[in-house]
């Protein structure tokens, strides 16, 4: 190995030591000790050092908290599909039917409500789906219904909260995918005879079909881990996972159990990660 | 990059040089600017308060601190000798404290005394019981409690506070049981009257949710709910009100104490002085979170007529006599009772 | 068909449009609500609750707070991101597609967790929680996030530019901030702009991690739960508008540079 190799590898180490470091003690470690705290037991007032399962057998034998997790899976993925659903359109129209000029204001319209706190976000959503609140009126001064629909502090609220949110995420990264597309495997389909739905069915979606995966990952990761939402909108109608975990934190004062339900939760989300590992790579340009 | 990381030194450093501190743990009524920015002009000092809601999380706080962290400690009344027990709480010098004028019924000396040493003092107190919307339904057809888990003429018209510890006192008196005589045999009955009570219901909330829901109509009855909850809504919305069915209702009431750890003991029994004083008495009667009847009778003398009315001033001596200490579970039936309340609300 | 086609396209961009800024519109609009009730009827317009929101001193200081955890937490994750990706992309190291996975892993894990995380150890090392460990915690999220743009735009033409300098006799940390630091200076940008809204925005992590001094999103969550009151659609707006402004300021910026 020449000097200036070497020195150019000493150097890198040194620049990329101090992010290790960073990541090492503030991320790794506290792993580590959440493990080692699930393994512990909180008996009284005591948090006692016996290493055992006995937090998870608990998860698995109490119908209440291993209905959590089930809750928490259909949500996320009632509220993943729904929002890919909603926005590939909206992705497609502003890709395709926008005035190329006009995209980069049409996207920034579609993301605007991104920027409030997402603490009011779901406040603000309460507001609309009161039972007297502005979507029921607004519907029965319509004259579209005659009773109130009775939305609020049901799992239809959450996941409408959760939806709206989410379609912003999804309709900025699957755009993103679609405007890298080169036209010319569109044309050159087209050309060959291909009708517009065989162009979007085997052309079109096969090729943004990264794209996708990559937002319905973040969606799922993001959504499966959420407290503020299901707690403002739910109305403890039912309880998601993280609503459980801030109830041991709280007024159980169970850390031990707070962190083994966090060890299932993570559990959860290196499946899906799993999952959808071969469309999340990172790649330089 | 480097002014802002000056400006990030400079504003680090100005919180650090400034007064004397001193940390409460408190319930969300202590936090009016009203109650508390005359004490810190008065002595110069910062108060600094952390809300909590339940002893559970208090203590998970208190756990997460280091000695002397903190200095003043506002807790449930009947968990004060759990307090006592962990040792947090420092002996008050009772002689400088307005003891004579505290409601005799409040005092509750067996909860905050001990071999002769007084460790915490009532501050306020009040009822979880029934809120209800007067154009909706009548006192009357509240009255027995029972029906509103057994009847469906409730069906969808109730919010429950999610608070477990009073609604289930409340459950059990509307079964007939004294709120101090709950024993892990009389949960599944409970449990089976709050899941009739959780069918009934619309929703399971917390204080903002449960005003918010009486006062735009979602709900007619706030089971758990008291003057705390409509007190506060009484002037733009004089028909949403609180009464107390025949089996009664669970009285709480909250203390006020210094921790054992507390480097400024001094400070803080200053502020134990203000708290219970008729000013301060008063303003935390009708601080902007919750009203609620002051412990310290002298208040009376503050507040005015309108606010005493809003309290229900002068009909105290019977809803003391009607009401029950919230239940004081030990640790293993507490979390049996937290089980079961999670277990209602994934009903 | 066509037509009928392209009706029905701009006929549901339309309606998710209004689904998108429904709760917006509304929170907007019932800020200025008369009245202690955020449901119709509308009645109003009145300022009182921007003035209850100016005048309340919890809030502001949760503003002042916010920034300063944003900036600095910011800062931190960018200086941390950008060499890792500098080391990385230019160093040829063993195990390089390891510490990249390493580095980037807390973007997969929930918030909470990595909140949860910290505060366990913070509590079983005795640290206090305060708006330093709220910093910690933030610049945890978004030093990945750093890194990965850093990472992505690092290409090979820049280790020639770097090189020369080399050559001419800078020094190592000259060729880093007059050379190379410049030339990423919009990914730096994007990142540190990214990191600022995330950390702004953050709730899980500063409510788990904080004691007295708050950030703004913890202080709107006590705010929602100590009394119903229409100073939240106030705080709420104000967040709002300030958002926007911050997003408008980082384009405008941005779009210049890049002329």
């Amino acid at each position: 190995m020449t000097t200036p190799e070497r020195a150019e590898r000493r150097r890198a180490w040194a620049a990329v030591a101090p992010a290790l470091l960073w990541t090492l003690a503030f991320f790794v470690v506290p792993f580590a000790m959440m493990a080692a705290m699930s393994l512990w037991q909180r008996q009284g007032r005591e948090v006692v050092r016996v290493w055992d399962l006995s937090n998870y057998q608990d998860f698995l034998s109490k119908p209440h908290l291993l209905g959590a997790l089930w809750n928490s899976i259909e949500i996320t993925v009632l509220v993943t599909v729904i929002s890919v659903v909603l926005a590939y359109p909206l992705a497609w129209i502003i890709a395709e039917r926008v005035p190329r000029h006009l995209q980069r204001l049409a996207l920034a319209l579609a993301v605007l409500p991104f920027w409030t706190s997402y603490v009011v976000r779901s406040y603000a959503w309460t507001l609309v789906l009161a039972k007297n609140g502005v979507l029921n009126q607004a519907l029965i001064g319509a004259g579209l219904i005659a009773e109130p629909l009775e939305i609020s502090a049901t799992r239809g609220a959450t996941v409408t909260g959760f939806v709206h949110f989410f379609v912003m995420l999804l309709t900025l990264t699957i755009y993103a995918n679609l405007v890298q597309l080169p036209a010319n495997y569109r044309r050159a389909a087209a050309d060959l005879g291909a009708g517009p739905l065989a162009v979007f069915w085997h052309v079109t979606l096969p090729l943004t079909l990264p794209g996708i995966m990559v937002g319905a990952f973040l969606t799922f990761v993001l959504c499966i881990g959420d407290y503020i939402t299901p707690q403002i909108l739910g109305g403890n109608s039912e309880l998601v996972l993280p609503q459980v975990i801030m109830l041991q934190l709280g007024r159980g004062a169970d850390l031990p159990m707070a962190a083994a339900l966090s060890i299932v939760l993570m559990t959860v989300v290196t499946a899906a990660w799993l999952a959808c590992a071969r469309w999340l790579r990172l790649e330089r340009a | 990059m480097r002014t802002i990381l000056l400006a990030t030194v400079a504003a680090v450093a100005a919180s650090a040089a400034q007064a004397e501190e001193l940390n409460a743990l408190v319930w969300c009524d202590h936090t009016d600017p009203a109650l508390i920015e005359p004490f810190e002009k008065a002595h110069g000092v910062k108060v600094n308060l952390k809300e909590y809601e339940g002893t559970g999380t208090a203590l998970s706080i208190v756990e997460q601190s280091r000695p002397g962290d903190w200095d003043v400690f506002v807790i449930d009344g009947i968990d004060v000798p759990r307090a006592i027990d962990a040792g947090l709480l420092a002996p008050l010098p009772v002689a400088e404290l307005p003891m004579a004028d505290i409601f005799p019924e409040v005092v509750l000396e067996g909860f905050q005394s001990r071999d002769g040493n007084t460790y915490a003092v009532t501050e306020k107190f009040g009822y979880n019981t029934i809120s209800y919307n007067k154009e909706k339904i009548s006192a009357e057809e509240l009255s027995e409690m029972q029906a509103l888990w057994s009847s469906d003429e409730f069906a969808g018209r109730i919010a429950i506070y999610d608070y477990y510890l009073p609604v289930m006192g409340m459950v059990a008196m509307g079964l007939g049981k004294q709120t101090a005589d709950i024993g892990e045999g009389d949960l599944p009955a409970i449990r089976d009257a709050l899941f009739g009570l959780k069918k009934n219901a619309r929703s399971v909330v917390d204080v903002v949710s449960s005003q918010t829901a009486l006062a735009t109509g979602e709900v007619d009855i706030l089971v758990g709910g008291g003057e705390w909850v409509t007190a506060i809504l009484a002037a733009d919305q004089p028909e949403l009100d609180w009464m107390i069915p025949d089996q009664g209702a669970v009285r709480w009431s909250q203390s006020i104490g210094v921790f054992a750890d507390s480097e400024r003991k001094d400070l803080a029994v200053e502020f134990v002085k203000y708290i219970l004083s008729p000013e301060g008495q008063a303003r935390l009667a009708t601080s902007s979170c919750y009203w609620a009847m002051p412990a310290n009778a002298k208040a009376g003398e503050v507040l005015t007529d309108q606010q005493k009315a809003a309290l229900r001033w002068d009909d105290q001596p019977d809803y003391l006599k009607r009401a029950q200490l919230y239940p004081a579970p030990d640790g293993d039936l507490d979390a049996a009772m937290q089980d079961a309340w999670t277990e209602m609300l994934q009903h | 068909m066509t037509a009928v086609l392209r009706l029905a396209s701009w006929g549901y961009a339309l309606a998710l449009y209004g689904f998108i800024f429904l709760p917006v519109v509304v929170l907007v609009l019932f800020s200025f609500q008369d009245g202690r009730l955020p449901i119709p009827p509308f009645e109003g317009p009145t300022l009182r609750w921007y003035a209850a929101v100016w005048q309340d001193r919890s809030l502001t200081a949760a503003l002042g707070n916010s920034f300063v955890v944003a900036l600095a937490s910011s800062a931190v994750s960018c200086a941390l991101g950008f060499l890792a990706a500098w080391g990385l992309a230019r160093g040829r190291l063993a195990g390089g597609r390891a510490m990249q996975g390493l580095i980037t892993a807390p973007l997969t894990v929930s918030y909470l967790l990595i909140g949860l995380g910290l505060m366990i150890s913070f509590n079983l090392t005795g640290i206090s929680p305060s708006l330093l460990t709220v910093g910690i915690g933030h610049a945890v999220i978004n030093t990945p996030l750093c890194f990965a743009i850093c990472f992505a735009s690092m290409g090979d033409h820049q280790v020639n530019i770097e090189r020369a300098a080399r050559d001419l006799g800078a020094r190592e940390w000259q060729v880093l901030w007059l050379v190379t630091a410049p030339m990423l200076l919009p990914a730096l940008a994007a990142g540190f702009a990214l990191s600022v809204t995330f950390s702004w925005d953050e709730f899980i992590i500063a409510f788990l991690l904080s004691r007295f001094d708050v950030t703004l999103p913890v202080e709107i969550w006590s705010l929602l739960r100590s009394g119903l009151n229409p100073k939240t659609n106030a705080a709420g707006s104000v967040v709002f508008l300030v958002s926007v402004a911050m997003v408008l300021a980082a384009e405008f910026t941005l779009l210049r540079r890049r002329r």
